[in-house]
């Protein structure tokens, strides 16, 4: 054991930083705020996670290719707008209702690829369009009323809580079932992403798209499944927004889309493409919701969360740059 | 490199303490102020002598969230002045937040989560929606936290947790616009001489019709509206515009318009303001709260189109709440008036309520009243104080 650190302690004490960083904040929010350390506190974190971490997921492959994509937080209140809608006023079975929420977002994900690989848009330009498409769309087929998904105790669907997001097994009240479906799909994208041709083929097209192509990848075919991919974590992510908050308003999610990439560029990945970890991206996202749920343990309102979540994004981008140039140098030694 | 890490993550560290100190000296403050509370509530139940003993030995005072709807709006401002002030009258610290912007309501599910695991004696809530505070409602029943509404409160809560609300009833409220338009001569003789050719259209302008304070007065003001246009065109009023209040009948000669915006944004009220402005045949105007108000004077550069000699000169408008653009539009006699809620009570009642329930005492609603205000009134003093700016 030892002798495995000492071995690989050079790129090892960089990748532990951020969980470092993630135990200390934990650490310290414990002991100055009220009563954050508690089995309470630690459930608010994982709830306000889950629909980040799966958006975080997605765009985690996208940013590798040296993408973006910020129609991740419209088209995710859009799924699941679009879901409830099914479900409250056309009286589809709940489970059609979820498969349609994911397919909305495995749509938009494959417009987005679609524009940005076949015809070649800026992926910031592409996406910005899909973001107000998105946000249109689901005003337009709600009419711009509030939907909501069913809550526990409901006659019909009331099982979509205890699924997704917390149940009550025997003694334990409030599982966080949800926690069960996040790590099951960072285990899935992870391997994805670092096990598979689909995985190598995202790091090869993000590092040098023009080499990737040169060398005989198919590029618009593997960029247009990257985002295609993104939209289905999208998709899943729009159901548990819906089942931690229930009530999807038309017209909102702007700015969602931040938490998950900011969860990504805190996590490591390189926002030139071509580097990245999913562990990173898991880390980044719970080191912002701990962030948030600490400081508002201590007392402190959203402006100064919004503040502090900041800090962290610039600390972590210039920590990114260091590590770069730290790894040239040791290229070129 | 290393120096730089070290440096940016004690940079954050020190913010973070000194924010974090500075509420927590708050606390050391309160010590000596929470004896008082506890030989107060001495004589109470068994239940509350032993939570009381508990605050005691660790020397704070009781601890109650009030959970606002929004900050953005001087009206929360003006609850949360009522709040403070009931919090220093009955010694107990309060911790007022809201979310950034009305429409979200998952920022306000984490902030109420986040508040209930800090496990007070009592909260106050203003729930943005019913359906996803409902665990957190829940887990109030189940742990016996007792919740007090306020504002719009908790409509529809079905767990129990919600003891009582401290709100002002809104359709009540709303009507007493409704009336004003029925004593206002030139609206009256318009309305007295309208044809289904030339119809007239009563316009009332409401930024959602999903919570209940909002729809409430869209609700009591068309309600009131109906009943006295009806006296004049028996038959010929027809309600449309949101599906929720339709009520079409043919050709109409008195066309009450409900204008919904698409979200509650001063853009999207702007859009709706102008929409209604643009109808033909509009002789008056109902906005039901201050961000109704904000599009609406928008829509009329500030308030001077409605003036003597401008663009909509004539046009009978009446608001709801205040804010010191709709002060200024009634003070220039560009409004007839508007109806004030008192937010200053609602905060005041909401949390003497929640001491209340905390200490085991029975509690119930209470409304917390509504007054119309006009040019003439608008600076006496039991006026002014409820119209914050």
């Amino acid at each position: 054991m030892k002798q495995e650190t000492i071995k690989t302690k050079k790129i090892n004490w960089q990748t532990l930083l951020a969980p470092l960083a993630l135990v200390i904040l934990y650490i310290f929010f414990s002991i100055f705020g009220n009563n954050f350390f508690s089995a309470d506190m630690l459930k608010n974190i994982l709830e306000s996670s889950y629909y980040i971490g799966f958006m975080a997921f997605g765009v985690t492959f996208i940013i590798i290719t040296g993408g973006i994509d910020l129609s991740l937080g419209t088209v995710m209140m859009c799924s699941a707008l679009i879901g409830a809608y099914v479900f409250k006023q056309h009286h589809w079975p709940l489970i059609l209702a979820l498969l349609l929420t994911v397919g909305v977002g495995v749509l938009f994900g494959f417009l987005n690829g679609t524009l940005v690989a076949r015809l070649k848009l800026p992926p910031f330009i592409a996406t910005l369009g899909t973001m107000m498409m998105s946000q249109g769309i689901g005003s337009i087929i709600t009419s711009v009323q509030s939907q909501t998904w069913p809550t526990a105790t409901e006659p019909v669907g009331g099982w979509f809580k205890k699924v997704f997001i917390r149940n009550d097994f025997a003694s334990f009240r409030g599982f966080p079932v949800g926690a069960l479906w996040l790590i099951v799909f960072f285990v899935i994208a992870t391997l994805i992403l670092h096990k598979t041709k689909f995985g190598r083929y995202t790091f090869a097209i993000g590092s040098n798209e023009e080499a990737a192509r040169l060398s005989g990848i198919n590029v618009i075919k593997w960029k247009t499944g990257v985002y295609t991919l993104c939209g289905f974590f999208v998709g899943m992510s729009g159901i548990f927004y819906a089942a931690a908050y229930t009530t999807i308003t038309p017209g909102t999610g702007n700015g969602q889309e931040m938490n998950g990439i900011t969860g990504v560029v805190i996590g490591g990945t390189s926002m030139s493409g071509g580097s990245g970890t999913m562990v990173g991206t898991l880390i980044g996202v719970f080191i912002m919701s701990v962030l948030k749920n600490g400081l508002s343990a201590c007392g402190l309102q959203a402006p100064w969360q919004t503040f502090f979540t900041g800090l962290v994004v610039i600390g972590a981008v210039l920590l990114d740059i260091q590590r770069t140039k730290a790894a040239n140098r040791v290229k070129k030694g | 490199m290393k120096k730089i890490i070290a440096l940016l993550l004690a940079l954050a560290m020190v913010f973070a303490l000194v924010a974090c100190s500075s509420s927590s000296k708050k606390t050391e403050e309160t010590t000596t102020a929470a004896a008082e509370t506890t030989t107060a509530a001495a004589g109470d139940t068994t239940a509350a002598g032993a939570t009381t003993t508990a605050a005691a030995a660790t020397g704070e005072k009781m601890y109650i969230p009030v959970m606002a709807k929004g900050f953005q709006h001087a009206y929360w401002q003006a609850v949360k002045k009522g709040s403070e002030a009931a919090a220093n009258d009955l010694g107990v610290e309060i911790y007022f937040d809201g979310p950034a912007s009305e429409t979200e309501i998952d920022s306000q599910v984490n902030m109420v989560k986040n508040e209930l695991a800090k496990n007070p004696k009592a909260m106050c809530l203003a729930a943005l929606s019913t359906d996803s505070v409902t665990e957190i409602l829940q887990e109030c029943a189940d742990k016996k936290i007792p919740v007090i509404g306020f504002d719009s409160g908790v409509p529809g809560d079905k767990t129990g947790a919600v003891k009582a609300t401290a709100a002002t009833n809104n359709e009540a409220a709303a009507a007493i616009a409704a009336d004003k338009f029925g004593e206002n001569a030139g609206l009256v003789a318009k309305m007295k001489a309208a044809t289904p050719d030339s119809p007239v259209v009563i316009g009332c302008l409401s930024q959602d019709a999903v919570s209940a304070s909002v729809t409430g007065r869209t609700t009591g003001f068309v309600n009131e509206m109906s009943k006295l246009a009806e006296t004049y065109q028996a038959g010929k009023v027809s309600v449309e515009g949101h599906t929720k209040w339709e009520k079409k009948v043919d050709k109409p000669a008195i066309i009450i318009k409900v204008e919904v915006s698409a979200t509650t944004e001063a853009t999207a009220l702007q859009t709706s303001a102008n929409s209604l402005l643009s109808t033909k045949g509009i002789s008056a105007v109902f906005c039901s709260n201050e961000g109704a108000v904000t599009g609406f004077l928008a829509a009329t550069s500030d308030g001077e189109d409605l003036a003597e000699g401008g663009k909509y000169a004539g046009l009978v408008v009446a608001g709801f709440d205040a804010g010191s653009a709709q002060k200024n539009a009634v003070r220039n006699g560009w409004f007839i008036g508007s109806v004030t809620q008192d937010p200053y009570q609602i905060g005041y009642k909401a949390v003497s309520l929640a001491v209340d329930a905390a200490n085991g005492k029975s509690v119930s609603d209470v409304d917390t009243g509504a007054k119309w205000y006009d040019k003439t009134n608008i600076d006496n003093p039991d006026i002014a104080l409820l119209v914050y700016d």
